[in-house]
């Protein structure tokens, strides 16, 4: 990110946030700063409030490094998230990644995993209990 | 003009016979001579030029019609000349009085830098720059060889590039090292920049770090080395400095897991910049070792507080912030060498390298399922990871 920028909390987050019913879908489009991983994780709890979410599902593939911060940053949401009632599950850690974490000790406590998106929405069904309709139900009855 | 002709045609004849009237029409408006020979051959010329065009009859009145014209146009020119002088006149001595100021500051600038350098090094810049003595016949005078009267003037300009922008500057080196400093930056002397630590100094010498740019913005244009520096001071530049530290590195060969790894590190120990020292800055570097073998060293600096308890400090779970206590200790393991040298008050600088595992026959592989976690504890353990700390017991 060459040039000048403002501070970070300023910046454009570069995550996308879908709501799919009554979960979180969180997609990181770059890499993150230290500031900009805090910020979205304090977006994230407000919004699990906001939606009355079950869960959320956090995509890392474009993240270039978890290191201690981010895992730290991410546990953090996680443990937070489940005192609101919603289950975390991170997905897209690159293998490369996992050698860096584990060679880190890195632990992800709170956090569930799993592969890719697909594979973490049908772990939250088990944690949460919702069957794939009654996730959909939930949020379209919502939006009536 | 048309004596040149050894046999004029019946053409050429007619245009001899036009001279004297046309030298006439012009002469009679025309004081100066020489005005008046340039009009009647420009005259003589059109008319040739005109001859196919014009009946023969016509032509008498044809060039004497433009002989009056010519002297006519003539005039104009002079009139407008004239009327124009002024403007001219301004125009001509400089570009702008602005421009003129600055040229004579700046040859009083370089007037006062050259009398800072010792006699014998000026003598020789100005025979070879202002008398064009090319470096044999000096190194001639100086019982030298012409290689080393280049390396000398390269030194006397590098030199003479400090004392300039001191004096533009208006400021003293505040230190002894300043000046050795900043000739080795200004030389592009890499070496000697190492030695004397010169990016440590920068970071806690405003003065130098002030001027040491202007030097850089010179380089800059020059052909660019492999070190890549990445000022610290934000959260955003930690990701910055992890970006370039992976595009280093994967310009030598270096695996993506190796890429993370190193990326992980300099996260880790930029942050810890971040944190702790509000700034500083980041040079990553390519480097061989003995056996031709590529590497990434990544120097950390920082003017910070230091570590006051290094040997904790490095162990998991230490820390002082609300963080994991992994910084050090993590980015320690996430690399082949890693040292540490702090000092209270003045600030730590980390310096860790990682080499490229090459899969070819000098590197011999574990095996076709190898990962790349466990072929690293190898090499670890033969280049033990050093720790150097100084000033952590005081």
């Amino acid at each position: 990110m060459p040039g000048p920028e403002p501070p970070g909390a300023d910046r454009p987050l570069n995550v996308s946030i879908l709501t799919q019913g009554a979960y979180l879908i969180v997609s990181i489009h770059t890499a993150l700063d230290d500031s900009q991983m805090l910020q979205l994780r304090e977006h994230l709890i407000a919004q699990v409030g906001r939606q009355r979410s079950r869960g959320i599902i956090v995509d890392v593939a474009a993240l270039d490094v978890l290191d201690s911060f981010a895992t730290r940053t991410l546990t953090e949401l996680a443990e937070m998230a489940r005192l609101r009632g919603a289950e975390t599950v991170v997905v897209g850690i690159a293998p490369e990644i996992a050698v860096a974490m584990v060679r880190l000790s890195l632990q992800l406590n709170f956090v569930h995993t799993a592969l890719d998106l697909e594979e973490g929405l049908e772990l939250l069904g088990e944690l949460t209990g919702l069957s794939d309709r009654e996730a959909l139900v939930r949020g379209s009855r919502r939006a009536d | 003009m048309t004596d040149t002709r050894s046999q004029p045609g019946p053409d050429d004849e007619v245009i001899v016979e036009l001279v004297p009237m046309v030298r006439k029409i012009v002469a009679s408006r025309i004081r100066d001579p020489e005005v008046v020979d340039d009009l009647v051959q420009e005259t003589l010329a059109r008319v040739m030029a005109a001859r196919s065009r014009v009946q023969g009859d016509t032509l008498e009145p044809y060039a004497a019609v433009t002989a009056r014209n010519l002297v006519a146009s003539l005039a104009r020119g002079n009139d407008r000349a004239r009327a124009k002088t002024h403007l001219l006149a301004d125009l001509e001595p400089s570009e702008s009085p602005a421009e003129d100021l600055l040229r004579q500051e700046e040859s009083s600038l370089l007037a006062q830098a050259l009398d800072r350098l010792p006699t014998e090094e000026r003598d020789l810049l100005l025979a070879h720059e202002v008398h064009d003595q090319d470096t044999r016949s000096l190194a001639e005078h100086r019982d030298s060889t012409p290689g080393a009267v280049a390396a000398q003037l390269s030194r006397v300009r590098a030199k003479l590039r400090v004392e300039y922008l001191l004096i533009q500057e208006q400021v003293e080196p505040p230190t002894d090292r300043c000046r050795p400093v900043l000739r080795a930056i200004s030389a592009g002397d890499r070496r000697r920049q190492r030695e004397l630590d010169a990016g440590a100094h920068l970071l806690g010498c405003d003065c130098c770090s002030t001027i040491s740019a202007a030097l850089l913005d010179r380089r800059a244009s020059a052909p660019r080395d492999d070190d890549v520096r990445v000022p610290i001071s934000r959260d955003a530049d930690v990701v910055t400095a992890r970006q370039r530290g992976r595009e280093a590195a994967a310009r030598l060969g270096f695996s993506s897991t190796e890429l993370t790894l190193i990326a992980t590190a300099i996260s880790e120990i930029a942050r810890n910049i971040v944190r702790f020292a509000d700034h500083g800055d980041m040079v990553i570097r390519t480097v061989q070792d003995d056996r031709g073998r590529p590497g990434v060293t990544i120097v950390a600096r920082d003017v910070g507080p230091g570590i006051p308890q290094l040997r904790e400090a490095l162990q998991d779970g230490y820390s002082t912030y609300d963080g994991l206590g992994l910084g050090l200790p993590g980015a320690r393991r996430l690399m082949d060498q890693f040292d540490v040298v702090t000092e209270l008050g003045k600030g730590t600088t980390v310096t860790m390298t990682t080499w490229a595992r090459r899969t070819g026959a000098d590197q011999p592989t574990t095996g076709p399922g190898r990962d790349t976690g466990s072929r690293d504890t190898g090499t670890r353990a033969d280049q033990p990871p050093t720790r150097r700390s100084r000033g952590d017991d005081t």
